[in-house]
């Protein structure tokens, strides 16, 4: 029997344990705890331990989920706070887009966690149309997401007190975050994780992606197939988001003075357009160019690459 | 957020704040809308609440409008909710976790009935909640699990060798294989049956007897991701075996669709079948 089973079948018999100092207690119903049981709880009791003090540590997420922004177009955001206080850099990870998005969601989080543990503020946040923000893709906009940094930036910086603003963009957020940050003195660093190349190489790329979910799927009308073929990784984009994504060039990336850029690339098949840049290479297959949203990028090797370029004073 | 026709909220509740969803409630002053069901969409696999291709996001505000209100949930371990001790089971970790979704909705919706809907292990989950928690009225069971019924065997080998899918991948991969080419990865078509826990054909009846005599009501929908076990329409009612199947259970297939309903098309068709046989919670 495992330890997960004793605990269950001690709980179905209503025997209550509980930890007091090093040792363990319990109070059971009379008879329900048999010979058996007895020195089932004398052989895991190590364990037992262990995990009672877990259950009684439950670990509270130290963040702050909220919506901001427009009134009629919230933008959902969480704040982390530093751990143990204090702290005067302030960290806005904007997120990718897509089904990058929905892969790299618990690698970013497990980040923002890393960064408040070592006493950096962080703010992430969903750009309108995606995520738990308000509207759908059919509404956003290029403009509207460079709107939705410079409100996160705005938003970090009147939680957390903090001047010292970084930001981190990945894959196409690169080229947002370069936008956003060419329009704004607030913004003291950039650091970018796998940046596209441009805009039109990464609606290309969707539509590569596009391409192989076509050929899965035989049985479409042509109706249908011709709906389909419009989509980008299976995502709907409206006219002027597609335009607004192609006019975001490799331009943007020398647009920001070198001193404050630094990128972070996973596979040297993709160059950064800008040379003279200060690059980390933490080779990882992330493989983004793919369909599959449950296949969830956990690099931690670039986690850690993040952090030390995030906290780096 | 609130617009014309709902407001959303997130919510970190359960032990210690640990557990984190979003609650969409339709806008309308409480009183003033009939009695309905919440709909729980419970994660699949490692996606986080907001479902695959922003199904659940798109699902709780259409629901909305129709007057439902929903909470979209991380369990433990997926999106923004820490996982459990190593020490509970995942099973434990789920009924945990529903326990808390439970009393957050009681305190801020007082004891409503619930609809849990699930893909893929997220409906392993709601079958395995519907059984135990006596206010779950309904279930949306999106590639849930089912069971081979006497002719599964023979559709099996007529489809497999009238497809011309499989003919179109075997010539692709000798084509790949003799070019040099790099081989694209084989996924195992098995994979999945490692990572959920798959209710027993005993525990599903259980759940879709305890739904049938609280009056409830369940939709299912298979997709071309079943084809493994389930390759009929009515397949599931005839393995089930549970009286009065028809009157409360909706079954679908759809062969053509892919399971994470990767097309807007055919994210479209199920939220529009998914509102349909919601509707039947208003009429009754």
């Amino acid at each position: 029997m495992t330890t997960a089973e004793l605990l269950a079948q001690l709980q179905q018999l209503g025997v209550e344990l509980r930890v007091e100092g090093e040792g363990l207690r319990f109070r059971a119903p009379a008879g329900a705890l048999t010979e058996t049981l007895r020195a089932e709880l004398a052989r895991c009791k190590g364990e037992i331990l262990e995990a009672l003090r877990d259950r009684t540590s439950v670990k509270r997420p130290g963040y702050e989920a909220f919506f901001f922004g427009p009134d009629d177009q919230k933008i959902f955001a969480q704040y982390h706070a530093p751990v143990r206080g204090g702290g005067r850099t302030l960290v806005v990870i904007c997120p990718p887009l897509f089904s990058d998005f929905m892969r790299t969601h618990l690698a970013l989080r497990d980040l923002a966690m890393a960064l408040a543990e070592r006493g950096l503020h962080v703010l992430r946040f969903d750009y309108r149309g995606t995520g738990d923000s308000s509207g759908g893709l059919e509404q956003a906009t290029v403009a509207n997401w460079l709107e939705d940094i410079a409100f996160a930036v705005r938003e970090g910086r009147e939680r957390s007190g903090s001047a010292d603003v970084r930001l981190l963009g990945i894959r196409a957020s690169a080229l947002l975050a370069c936008r956003s940050m060419g329009a704004s003195s607030e913004v003291g660093r950039l650091i970018l994780w796998d940046p596209v190349p441009d805009g039109v190489d990464y609606l290309q790329e969707m539509r590569r992606v596009q391409g192989g979910l076509l050929e899965q799927h035989l049985h479409l009308t042509r109706a249908e197939r011709r709906e389909a073929a419009r989509e980008y990784a299976g995502y709907r984009l409206s006219e002027p988001l597609q335009e607004g994504i192609r006019s975001l060039d490799a331009n943007l990336y020398s647009s920001i003075p070198m001193s404050k850029l630094h990128v972070l690339s996973t596979s040297s098949a993709v160059k950064f357009p800008v040379r003279g840049v200060s690059q980390d290479m933490e080779r990882c297959d992330c493989n983004w160019e793919t369909d599959s949203e449950d296949r969830m990028v956990l690099p931690r090797l670039v986690s850690e690459r993040l952090i030390t370029c995030l906290t780096m004073s | 957020m609130s617009d014309h026709v709902l407001k959303e909220e997130p919510l970190q509740f359960g032990e210690g704040g640990r557990l984190f969803g979003i609650l969409t409630l339709p806008n309308t002053a409480p009183g003033q809308g009939p009695e309905l069901p919440v709909f729980v969409f419970l994660t699949a696999g490692f996606l986080h609440r907001v479902g695959p291709l922003r199904l659940h996001v798109r699902l709780a505000r259409e629901l909305a409008e129709m007057g439902f209100s929903s909470l979209r949930v991380d369990l433990a371990g997926t999106g923004d909710t820490p996982p459990r001790p190593a020490s509970m089971s995942y099973q434990q970790s789920v009924v945990a976790d529903f326990k808390g979704i439970v009393d957050v909705l009681d305190s801020r919706l007082g004891r409503p009935s619930f609809v849990l809907a699930g893909l893929c292990s997220g409906a392993d989950n709601a079958i395995m909640l519907a059984m135990r928690e006596p206010r779950v009225v309904g279930m949306v069971l999106l590639d849930s699990i089912c069971f081979p019924d006497p002719g599964f065997r023979a559709r099996e080998i007529f489809q497999k060798c009238s497809n011309p899918a499989r003919y179109l991948s075997w010539l692709k991969h000798r084509f790949e294989a003799l070019s040099g080419a790099p081989v694209a990865e084989r996924i195992d078509p098995e994979g999945w049956r490692h990572w959920r826990e798959l209710p027993t054909l005993e525990e599903l009846r259980a759940a879709f007897n305890s739904i049938r005599s609280r009056g409830g009501r369940v939709l299912s929908v298979f997709t071309g991701q079943t084809l493994q076990y389930y390759n009929r329409t009515g397949q599931l009612g005839q393995v089930l075996n549970v009286d009065g199947y028809r009157e409360f259970c909706a079954e679908r297939f759809w062969p053509e669709v892919e399971h994470t309903y990767s097309l807007e098309v055919h994210r479209r068709r199920l939220v529009a079948e998914i509102k349909t046989w919601a509707g039947g919670f208003i009429r009754t």
